[in-house]
């Protein structure tokens, strides 16, 4: 008998509410964005309250959507961590309340994790190296041993963040990604970028700096936004290439906000094929934060008694995906 | 440069492929009628040429003057026969062992402990000459007989900061967790055991220390 859970995801920029049956459909996934004002990042206190504004009629959507009623659901999962802490407690609020109320054990959801799994639904990816790019991680990942492990990361910004930085400091509201990928697209002059590459992680920082001054110095934003492209998204692919040669895996997955970037596609498409490894993305809607990722490893959760009881169920801001258990996969 | 064949490529051509890596190819073969490696550092398509032919050419100058160094610190790493710097290739003594990436999983604890005490005591030879190796995995670590033999200086820098020992010992902490996690407990305190004989309490205290730093740095972290 197929059962449902709705999910619950408020990690940053996004409330989305999801319900997804345990045969992996995706029945609804609503969600309302939070928009910072142009030249400036998320105000994690802003954001919050555009989802209390939002959480109701979000809710209301993604149920209706579903085609099913409250009654039809069999748990509540949402997002625990990480993320910004007045965030993830508007969806924590809203999990708890509908949990009491409709008497569902209630699921908590690392988002990162939620990020692989669905990606794993939708793609069909199997036992993948995993690239997770986006505003809140830069990681490479696999699965070994009950856990999913990170092998690769940033040591300071996310790529997302680099993009964001970059962008806000001429003048673009985040995210940017999208406004510096077609910026990119029509230069082909290269100006040279630090290069950084330490082990199997990578750092931004460096580049980020440089690249501000190159713009201040009065290079055009093409030229420096694909200048950043092609060497932040190099280092990436280079990490992504070392992680599979160590694990001797042949599949990789790109996940996050940052997989919609068709350069990065390139790079990863390229660079895989080098490695006779299958390379797939998650599909364009649900590569950003939403509540499917955290529905449907919600159910895979549910399905292994994972569940918190509503007095304990805490908001973890700094919940790394590698401190979480995997049952489903062991 | 010239068009010239390179004085080592009709032996790569005549080589084995033993190891398509994520930055180089190492085939194995005869140079000069000596059991040799070729580390092929070949262009990667995704990367701007301009940005790909700097990057791997100025990686593999440098890891020739690496390995060079490493030996002089006393610690065992490939005798170097060409240098091929057009082509991006290394030609290398042959390292007849086994990665300890692959005996660590079946191992004994006994035998573990030994081999990471061993390890760490190289590593600690190795920042105590001021060379960070760089990418501390342990398939860059080749067991021969009863010694280890570092290969892969690929990334490496000639460096006393704590910040760069420390990012090696992070490595190694990060590829112990993260591929080999039935082991890692103990793996890693007989590593820093051996890392800490060698440097000396003081200095192990403090690139522990940094490690820390380091991690808390990262995204998400939470330092145990």
């Amino acid at each position: 008998m197929e059962r449902y859970v709705l999910g619950i995801e408020s990690t940053a920029h996004t409330f989305s509410v999801s319900v997804v049956s345990s045969g992996g459909k995706i029945l609804s996934n609503s969600k309302s964005v939070y928009k910072p004002p142009e030249g400036s990042g998320i105000h994690p206190f802003e954001a919050s309250q555009n989802h209390l504004a939002a959480a109701s009629g979000v809710l209301g959507d993604a149920v209706r959507g579903s085609g099913l009623s409250l009654n039809d659901i069999s748990a509540v999962a949402y997002a625990m961590g990480p993320g910004l802490g007045p965030c993830l407690r508007v969806g924590a609020v809203v999990a708890r309340t509908l949990a009491s109320s409709l008497g569902l054990p209630l699921v908590p959801v690392n988002h990162a994790v939620g990020h692989i799994e669905l990606g794993c639904l939708l793609t069909g990816a199997r036992d993948p190296v995993v690239l997770l790019v986006s505003g809140g991680h830069t990681m490479v990942i696999a699965y070994s041993g009950t856990r999913w492990r990170v092998l690769g990361e940033s040591l300071d910004l996310t790529l997302g963040q680099l993009l964001d930085q970059f962008g806000r400091h001429h003048g673009l509201a985040s995210p940017c990604g999208a406004t510096i990928e077609e910026a990119a697209s029509k230069s082909s002059n290269y100006l040279k970028l630090p290069y950084t590459v330490k082990g199997n992680d990578v750092s931004f920082s460096g580049m980020l700096t440089a690249a501000k001054l190159l713009l201040d110095g009065g290079r055009p934003f093409a030229d420096v936004s694909y200048s950043i492209q092609e060497t932040a998204f190099a280092m990436v692919t280079e990490v992504t290439e070392r992680a599979l040669a160590f694990t001797g895996k042949n599949e990789v997955m790109i996940v996050g906000g940052v997989a919609a970037n068709k350069r990065l596609a390139g790079m990863m498409t390229d660079m895989a094929r080098r490695h006779s490894a299958t390379v797939t993305f998650t599909p364009l809607a649900y590569s950003g934060d939403c509540g499917a990722q955290i529905a449907w490893t919600g159910w895979l959760a549910h399905k292994c008694g994972i569940e918190v009881a509503v007095d304990r169920s805490d908001v973890l801001q700094s919940w790394r995906l590698d401190r979480v258990d995997i049952p489903w996969r062991s | 440069m010239t068009e010239s064949t390179s004085p080592g490529e009709a032996e790569y051509a005549a080589g084995r492929l033993i190891y398509k890596g994520a930055e180089a190819d190492i085939v194995r073969g005869q140079w000069q009628g000596l059991d040799a490696v070729f580390k092929v550092r070949k262009p990667l398509s995704y990367r701007l040429k301009i940005m790909d032919d700097a990057i791997r050419r100025q990686r593999t100058i440098h890891e020739a003057d690496m390995i060079h160094s490493a030996r002089e610190a006393g610690v065992a790493s490939p005798h170097l026969f060409y240098v091929d710097i057009p082509a991006a290739t290394l030609v290398m003594e042959y390292v007849d062992g086994q990665r300890v990436k692959d005996i660590v999983g079946s191992a004994p604890r006994r035998v573990v402990e030994a081999i990471f005490g061993e390890f760490g005591r190289s590593v600690a030879m190795l920042h105590s000459a001021g060379i960070m190796h760089g990418d501390l995995t342990t398939a860059n670590v080749v067991k021969r007989g009863g010694e280890l033999v570092f290969i892969d200086f690929g990334l490496s820098l000639r460096t006393t900061r704590l910040e760069d020992h420390a990012v090696d010992l992070r490595l190694i902490k990060e590829t112990l967790v993260g591929a080999h996690s039935q082991i890692a407990p103990y793996a890693l305190d007989a590593l820093l055991g051996g890392y800490a004989k060698g440097v000396g309490p003081a200095r192990s205290r403090a690139a522990l220390k940094q490690l820390q730093n380091i991690e808390r740095r990262g995204r998400y972290a939470r330092v145990a």
